[in-house]
């Protein structure tokens, strides 16, 4: 029996140090590329470091100036209600959208890849269209409300249009959503279907009943990866409110005040500390997401 | 036995190592000797276009002079922050085109290398430029660069749009109520809709938002005692002053407005179409008017001050400059202080000025650079730089996020959403809070408070 087990503990032995050798390639760059530069962005968190000199430890000095500081208080409110709004909407429209077209519909191919394409788009370039579109003066979605007889704002200068007009722009990329809201309808036992429509359900009845039950773990998996998104946002409103005549403070969000600590006021300490407490933030939301979860989430698995 | 499309680890492995070896053949390289043994200096540089080329054919002109050294200029966009992380990460250029904002908190981090020790050897001294422009290139009693180019900042008016008017093209407004005056005169709205032309738009370009309290006689900052004086009752009377403009053209309709202007780099230009027929400017934009409205008539004074401030003889003006720094870990400290030193001769100076349309660094100029200057206004520009009441940006090193944070308000305050009152007492306090601690970072780091 010994020999048959010490084979079969060589055998194990050789297939980890073979599945390391695999994958480590992965393992240096996570560690060099990753795991290194998070452990030094913590220790710098608790430092004084300007980037062009040595860091000093000043202790949690980073994390209590935060409530203090005016601008942090801003972009937290702007990204938080970015945040609260954007991802229901997004959610809504995704499952709508992917509800229609997973019916038996003409050109129903074609409509799903008008709906991805937006996706595809580098986030410079839709940012820049949207400048345009949103124009207080020559913008299209002005033009069309002049035609009713509405005088449209100046969307991206007005304080109270800046975040609808955000958010408006992230409805334009939901594309992901719903083609992965599209796949898991499909997954849907059709035999469900039969039995709801048995039992006299109607349409809008058996979507809630069947359909979202049925892929609520779809719904999961997407409202996690907005809010992960969400949160970070950062490219689209540097390029439409960052001028150089100052910065518009309803399109100022964290990760653009975290930026600018970090490479244009020279404290990376302050930009680290802000760094954690937004991973912090993303991970604690993502657990309360998992837990609240466990029972709202069906998974067919068990 | 593997079935066929099975990857092999054979392979696998070769194509790895095929993989690798082509890294190593065309991968990337690091500093290549130039071929003829010449000593190679990276300049990092912001310009492009015209104002690049310029610099290159002063860069080619040095390549040629000699055989030790060899310049490769690189042009580097965002360069204030690309200059920070090389720096810090130990492979700095050896010579950066910074602005004159950067040089503080550059300075005080010893991320330069002092022109004090370098510089004397090589026939440079402070008092070869002119006395508005020697103040960027201090900080704190030390020498830390030079300027490359610079430029003044005035007013510029369209003299087609005053001649429409009734106004005298040659008799600019010297007093802000003259500005005030002739920008009412030439407001063109149909009705009461949307604005065709406004005299004045303090929000184009938004570039110095900061700067209305120096032409009210006062300051937003006190370099002696390191205070932010944004609560000043001249700033008080700037800001108003501003919002009595928005007030007048109404807010909304000078929100639409501003959506109506096309960057600043191209025909669309307001002040080129005409919708802004008088804007505070650098004497770069002649050159704006040379690329694309080339017809365009154009008269250029100092920036009118408020009454009782106007004196001909000491214009008030910001003086904006480039400069050329040695980063500290620049690998040919030497060599890089030679192409400082060939850049600051007076013909190079006068090669770059007249092609970015700007007066020269210089105190002394040859009589044909002013003669053939293509900026028709560059004598205002001079004047400026000659003046006393010359002023340049705010030297601390909490420069960048004060300014960012007035610019914010000041914004605010164009689109009447806050009173002087309510902004400027907490803005204040606030600008003091950056300077205060980049006070202490210098405590804390054993330099001097």
């Amino acid at each position: 029996m010994t020999a048959p087990r010490a084979r079969a503990a060589r055998r194990d032995r050789r297939a980890i140090l073979t599945g390391l050798a695999w994958t480590s390639p992965w393992l240096f760059g996570a560690s060099l590329f990753m795991f290194l530069p998070m452990a030094l962005s913590l220790w710098y968190s608790f430092t004084d470091y300007p980037l062009i000199e040595e860091p000093i430890w000043t202790g949690t000095s980073n994390y209590a100036r935060m409530p203090d500081d005016p601008t942090f208080r801003r972009v937290v409110w702007n990204t938080a209600v970015y945040s609260a709004i954007s991802i229901p909407a997004c959610t809504v429209l995704s499952l709508v959208l992917a509800a229609l077209l997973s019916m038996r519909i003409r050109l129903a191919r074609f409509f799903q890849a008008c709906i991805f394409v937006p996706t595809l788009v580098p986030l410079v370039a839709s940012a820049m269209v949207w400048m345009w579109l949103f124009n207080g003066e020559f913008g299209l979605i002005n033009r069309l409300l002049a035609l009713v007889g509405v005088r449209g704002p100046t969307w991206l200068v007005d304080q109270q249009w800046v975040l609808p007009s955000l958010v408006v722009m992230s409805l334009w990329s939901v594309g992901q959503s719903v083609v992965i809201y599209i796949a898991a309808i499909h997954e849907v036992p059709r035999q469900l279907y039969e039995a709801a429509v048995l039992d006299g359900m109607s349409p809008l009845r058996r979507f809630f009943h069947v359909t979202l039950p049925m892929i609520s773990p779809a719904i999961l998996f997407n409202v996690i990866v907005m809010l992960i998104n969400t949160v970070q946002i950062f490219a689209v409103p540097y390029v439409m409110f960052k001028r150089p005549d100052g910065q518009n403070p309803a399109g100022h969000f964290y990760t653009m005040y975290l930026y600018e600590n970090a490479f244009v006021y020279g404290q990376m300490g302050y930009a680290c500390a802000m760094a954690w407490l937004q991973l912090l933030v993303i991970l604690a939301l993502t657990a309360v997401m998992f837990i609240g979860g466990r029972r709202l989430v069906y998974y067919r698995g068990g | 036995m593997t079935s066929a499309g099975e990857i092999t680890r054979r392979g696998a492995l070769g194509l790895m190592a095929a993989g690798g070896a082509g890294f190593l053949v065309f991968g990337p390289r690091g500093q290549r000797a130039d071929t003829r043994g010449r000593i190679v200096l990276d300049y990092w540089e912001k310009w492009t276009r015209h104002e690049g080329d310029a610099m290159m054919r002063v860069v080619d002109a040095f390549n040629q002079s000699q055989s030790r050294i060899f310049v490769r200029y690189l042009i580097t966009a965002d360069i204030g922050q690309k200059s920070l992380v090389a720096i810090a990460g130990g492979a700095p250029p050896d010579l950066i085109g910074l602005y004159a904002y950067n040089v503080p908190p550059y300075a005080e981090s010893n991320a330069l290398m002092s022109f004090d020790d370098l510089a004397p050897a090589f026939g440079l001294s402070l008092g070869q430029y002119a006395p508005g422009v020697r103040q960027v290139m201090q900080h704190r009693g030390r020498w830390w660069a030079s300027v490359n180019t610079a430029g003044s900042v005035a007013l510029y008016y369209n003299k087609r749009a005053f001649r429409e008017v009734g106004l005298d093209p040659d008799r600019p407004p010297t007093t802000l109520p003259e500005l005030d005056d002739a920008h009412r005169r030439l407001v063109k709205a149909r009705d009461k809709g949307p604005l065709e032309r406004v005299g004045f738009f303090h929000p184009e370009p938004g570039w110095w938002s900061w700067l209305w309290a120096y032409h009210f006689g006062g300051s937003i900052y006190d370099a002696q005692a390191d205070r932010s004086l944004v609560d000043s009752p001249e700033n008080h009377a700037a800001m108003a002053w501003m919002q009595s403009y928005a007030r007048d053209l109404g807010p909304d309709r000078c929100k639409a407005f501003k959506e109506s202007f096309g960057n600043y780099f191209t025909p669309e230009n307001p002040f080129l179409t005409g919708k802004v027929a008088m804007i505070i400017q650098g004497p770069w934009l002649a050159n704006l008017v040379t690329a694309f409205a080339p017809d365009f008539d154009y008269g250029v004074a100092p920036f009118p001050v408020a009454p009782g401030l106007s004196d001909p003889a000491a214009p008030v003006g910001l003086i904006d400059t480039d400069v050329l720094v040695i980063p500290r870990g620049a690998r040919h400290p030497e060599a890089s202080m030679e192409f400082v030193a060939w850049t600051q001769r007076q013909d190079m100076t006068e090669l770059l000025a007249s092609a970015h349309c700007k007066p020269s660094p210089l105190a002394s100029t040859s009589p044909a650079f002013r003669a053939t200057h293509p900026n028709r206004g560059i004598g205002v520009h001079y004047d400026i730089f000659q003046s006393p009441r010359a002023f340049v940006p705010p030297q601390t090193r909490a420069w960048q996020q004060f300014k960012d944070e007035v610019d914010t308000m000041v914004q605010r305050l164009w689109r009447l959403e806050v009173s002087p009152e309510a902004a400027l007492p907490p803005l204040e306090r606030r600008t003091q809070g950056f300077i205060d601690r980049a006070a202490e970072e210098r405590r804390r780091r054993g330099g001097a408070s």
